[in-house]
């Protein structure tokens, strides 16, 4: 059975004031958002502007707001939503400086998890922090401190928890859940005081995690369970016992 | 097509009150932030009220009686909301920041806003009719 629907798609061009088209478009029953914004670019307008690369939830690329709330469209199905005739809203990501339609500019939130020390590679890569990596090597936890982690992070850095959380919209300074929560998972797979004093410091930035409000949208919204907001509190937490002594 | 909200860079000071998508932690927040602002307005409020009192033992009694009146028993009793739930909002805050229900700061809120019903509720009998 296939499945017809309208999709209400943000539009904006940086010399252009924004809009809303709407798009008429027939998907497989099983279709997911993506496949609807694809079939909106090939059959409309293939000058539609938005990301996507592995359609399975693993390159966080394509991340967008469906009706007002960040999702991954790659693994969210169009039948959700369907709902009588009403569209779809599809918008960009917010908090991000918009590129144009579906596309925002992530170099800022890039340039905080780099910042954060989370290093991310690839198989194909056979290198981290300059030291080979050997992938028959499984991990084994005395040599923690040698054989970095590969991938080992959920975290597909999406930028949805950036968008959903109300202190990212009210400065976008703040450090941010998916960099803080970036940092938890680095102090935890280091035990050179050195680096731990760094990256808690970074932590206890005046833009780190006492901005945070609770408002644990970053955890309601990741689509990873990388819990960020715990993340947020665990680092208080350090932060807490390393000024007071309790020595964690 | 007029752009709504967090778009709009002229009302960009205002995205932090994007309630389109609300969810419990959402509504917790704008609550908190909403709070903060009226408590701060009110202290000024207070402060304005308070000094027709400078106008010497003379204004003592239509001071009373303007702070009797329904509108100000009213006010009190908006007063006493904004105090209840920014204060039991930050017993929320408070506990999850230092580890303590964190799994649960949904139900942790919507308990708390309980409470702060029923004392809103018996603190605005105490008022309108103590
Ligand atoms: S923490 Fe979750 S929501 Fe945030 S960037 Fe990573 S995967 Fe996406």
């Amino acid at each position: 059975m296939a499945l017809n629907v309208t999709l209400r798609m943000f539009r904006y061009r940086p010399d252009q004031s924004a809009r809303y088209d709407m798009f008429k478009v027939t998907v497989p029953d099983a279709a997911n958002v993506l496949d609807a914004i694809e079939q909106a670019w090939a059959q409309h307008d293939r000058a539609l502007m938005f990301r996507h690369a592995c359609h399975h939830a693993s390159c966080g690329t394509c991340a967008v707001r469906v009706n007002g709330r960040e999702v991954l469209p790659c693994i969210v199905p169009v039948k959700k939503y369907l709902d009588g005739d009403k569209p779809l809203t599809i918008e960009p990501l917010k908090n991000f400086s918009l590129v144009g339609d579906l596309v925002v500019d992530v170099a800022n939130f890039f340039q905080k998890q780099a910042a954060s020390g989370l290093v991310i590679t690839r198989p194909t890569e056979n290198k981290l922090e300059g030291k080979p990596i050997a992938y028959d090597q499984g991990l084994d936890p005395a040599s923690v401190e040698t054989v970095p982690f590969n991938r080992f992070e959920n975290c597909i850095e999406c930028g949805i928890c950036l968008s959903a959380c109300p202190t990212m919209a009210a400065s976008v300074k703040f450090f941010g859940p998916a960099s803080l929560a970036a940092l938890e998972r680095e102090l935890d797979k280091t035990t050179d005081p050195q680096r731990r004093a760094r990256l808690l410091e970074l932590a206890d930035d005046e833009q780190g995690v006492w901005r945070c409000h609770s408002a644990w949208e970053c955890t309601e919204t990741c689509p990873q369970n990388v819990r960020p907001a715990e993340a947020i509190m665990a680092l208080r937490r350090r932060i807490f016992a390393q000024r007071f002594g309790f020595g964690k | 097509m007029k752009l709504s909200l967090p778009e709009n860079q002229k009302l960009r000071f205002l995205r932090w009150f994007d309630f389109r998508s609300w969810r419990v932690g959402m509504l917790a927040y704008i609550l908190n932030r909403v709070t903060a602002i009226g408590l701060v307005v009110y202290l000024y409020l207070h402060l304005v009220v308070l000094s027709i009192l400078t106008g010497g033992p003379t204004q003592w009694d239509p001071f009373v009686a303007l702070a009797r009146s329904p509108f100000f028993l009213a006010l009190d009793v908006i007063l006493l909301a904004g105090i209840l739930i920014h204060g039991l909002n930050g017993v929320r805050v408070t506990l999850t920041g230092v580890g303590v229900g964190v799994g649960a700061q949904k139900t942790l809120f919507a308990a708390l806003m309980l409470v702060g019903a029923v004392l809103l509720l018996a603190g605005a009998w105490k008022i309108f009719m103590g």
